[in-house]
């Protein structure tokens, strides 16, 4: 089962950006933008949410209280030992310990988490639209199921798109 | 956002985005120079020498270093910390300016990142052949054991070491990796050959550059960045605490926190600098890495070179001032003057007087003579360090128990390997990798373009 799609390719930022205000005002659905850097604009009007700012909070917050529990643990509880007179609680010097192992969790938690949302694994292959989206051009991708395929192609040649194609895919975009 | 024209361009020649992208990546497809190979031929010798010593090392024991009982910290401990303050380049690089909206930070954080990869890589290998058994190295973690479980010591700052530095090495790798995926995948969709197509298509993980991704992207660029920055700061005060815990004099001092960061910044600094103007002159980037890049450069390294100057003045002045006679004695009798005398002024003139000289705009638009001064930073670095491992440890409070420290050459070998491993890791990183973040410096680019346009009308932002 494939999909076909609409690729409007632009060379300038001030195109894609002027062809993207225009879809948006006609309501016709933008199924996905590549863009070589990330363009503002877009990235906040696609309506596109990501909230792995929001859950790497939460994994520092849980991690800090995992570190935690655990010097407690180990070093208070299951095996005390005497180090020159000084508590065996001794929460000071676990904060060292915490704010480290934090961090690490962060790092490696935030991680899996980008590479399973933004699908990027080593040897992941997804359809490339475009070889220069990569590169010197922006494509906007239309799916042709969802909308109006020739006022679609008209805004976009009225836009300034240096490329109109349409592809056909054996995944999903 | 705040525009300035007074600043000008950050990149020069007016490119176009494809432009960007062959200037960059052009080194990747071209055919390895004569010098490269030369250098990676030395670099191999190098670390051959290296690796036997390590060898020696493993197999025989501390004993062939020239380490004893009175000087326990030897070159082992110097280079460690060397290594770890060219090492924090990278992440003060890329991450202090991200989080303060550098833009120039752009064409350099890459090649400093790199730096700072392999650089901490070095600097852990030290540690690990200090601790003598290394087969043994597993019982610094936490794990449960037959042994009670006997858990480690979480008071302890060679704990913490073993931790930050562990830390501070995977942050690091990965942030540098994250920046790169994109460059990954415009390589994959732009070289020619099916080998690089397939082996970078592998490493760009199936990057499109689709919004979801990008968004992602950011996202993770930023908590990345701000929990490293904090890493940042806190892996060298952590380094510093193995020194300042101790009651040695001129050790056990509050300022040593502070006084490493700072000083880890600044031999760090002065390698990326080092590094960029090779880089630079090399493969001829200047109009990425342009002499208002090396400007900037300067302008930090002389700021932070006040800051060491300080640093060891107020070293100086607290040992007189608190009246301790061991204080006075290392400072004064075995550090200013006295058996290490060469040494201290060695560190005194690189670090806190020649970079003051980048005061004057002519030195400091010389390349050759910021060359110069960049290699000068890191060789009074590397006495600094030496200056704080031995000269306290060399005469503590027993006279009878003073003892004198010469490395051995199996010492130095290892030293000579981990520079091997960095040049290595280096020319690598110049024929492998593109050296300046292209997806960055098109962001920076189109950013100036608009700057441009907007001379004139009215300010829209």
């Amino acid at each position: 089962m494939g999909s076909a799609y609409i690729l409007g390719v632009y060379a300038q930022e001030e195109s894609l950006l002027a062809a993207f205000r225009k879809l948006k005002e006609e309501k016709i659905e933008i199924a996905d933008v590549f863009m070589p850097f990330p363009v503002h604009e877009v990235l906040q009007n696609l309506g596109r949410k990501s909230r792995i700012t929001i859950v790497g909070w939460f994994f520092g917050f849980f991690s800090a209280l995992a570190v935690l529990a655990f010097l407690f643990y180990t070093a208070v509880i299951d095996w005390p030992l005497n180090y020159g007179g000084k508590p065996s609680n001794a929460f000071p010097s676990f904060l060292v310990v915490t704010i480290v192992l934090t961090i690490f969790s962060i790092t490696i938690l935030s991680l899996f988490t980008f590479s399973m949302r933004a699908g990027l694994w080593p040897g992941n292959e997804k359809p490339i639209f475009h070889e220069r989206a990569t590169d010197d051009s922006f494509v906007i991708l239309l799916d042709k199921t969802k909308v109006d395929t020739e006022r679609a192609i008209r805004i976009m040649k009225e836009t300034g798109a240096i490329e109109i194609t349409e592809k056909q895919t054996g995944q999903k975009a | 956002m705040y525009n300035t024209e007074i600043r000008g361009p950050l990149i020069l020649g007016n490119k176009s985005l494809g432009q960007i992208t062959d200037d960059i990546t052009s080194p990747l497809y071209a055919r390895p120079k004569f010098w490269w190979l030369a250098g990676l031929g030395i670099s191999s010798l190098m670390m051959l020498l290296g690796f036997w010593a390590i060898y020696v090392t493993i197999s025989t024991g501390i004993g062939t270093w020239g380490v004893n009982n009175t000087v326990g910290w030897g070159w082992a401990i110097i280079n460690f910390v060397w290594w770890i303050g060219i090492g924090h380049a990278g992440t003060a690089f890329s991450i202090f300016l991200l989080i303060l909206r550098q833009e120039w930070r752009s064409s350099i954080n890459r090649a400093a990142e790199a730096m700072t990869v392999v650089a901490v890589g070095c600097a852990a290998l030290f540690p690990a052949l200090h601790m003598g058994r290394i087969w043994n190295a597993f019982f610094i973690l936490p794990y449960p054991n037959t042994r009670g479980p006997l858990w480690v010591n979480y008071n302890s700052p060679l704990f913490w070491d073993f931790i930050a530095i562990s830390a501070y090495l995977l942050i690091s790798a990965s942030f540098w990796y994250l920046g790169m995926i994109p460059d990954f995948a415009t390589i994959r969709d732009h070289a020619k050959s099916k080998v690089r197509k397939g082996v970078y298509g592998w490493l760009a993980m199936g990057w499109r550059g689709s919004v979801g991704e990008w968004k992602r992207y950011e996202g993770l660029s930023y908590i990345l960045g701000g929990i490293a920055a904090v890493l940042v700061v806190s892996v060298h005060s952590i380094v510093s605490t193995d020194f300042a815990v101790s009651v040695e004099p001129g050790w056990h001092t509050t300022i040593f926190p502070p006084y490493f960061v700072v000083g880890a910044i600044f031999s760090g600094f002065a390698m990326v600098m080092t590094l960029m103007i090779l880089l630079r002159k090399i493969y001829k980037l200047e109009d990425y890495i342009t002499d208002r890049h090396m400007q900037n450069v300067a302008k930090i390294l002389i700021f932070v070179s006040l800051i060491m100057g300080t640093a060891y003045l107020t070293e100086i002045f607290l040992a007189w001032y608190s009246g301790n006679r061991y204080e006075i004695f290392t400072f004064f009798h075995n550090r200013i003057t006295g058996e290490f005398t060469v040494q201290f002024w060695i560190m005194f003139v690189c670090n806190a007087i020649i970079p003051q000289l980048m005061w004057f705009k002519k030195i400091r638009s010389n390349v050759l003579i910021l060359f110069i001064i960049s290699i000068l930073i890191n060789v009074g670095m590397w006495f600094e360090r030496f200056n704080i491992v031995i000269t306290s440890l060399a005469k503590d409070y027993l006279p009878s128990a003073w003892a004198s420290y010469s490395p051995t050459f199996v010492e130095i070998s290892v030293y000579l390997g981990t520079l091997g491993i960095f040049i290595f890791g280096v020319l690598l990183f110049f024929k492998y990798i593109p050296m300046i973040a292209i997806s960055e410096v098109k962001a920076v680019n189109k950013y100036q373009i608009e700057n441009r346009k907007s001379k004139g009308e009215s300010k829209k932002n």
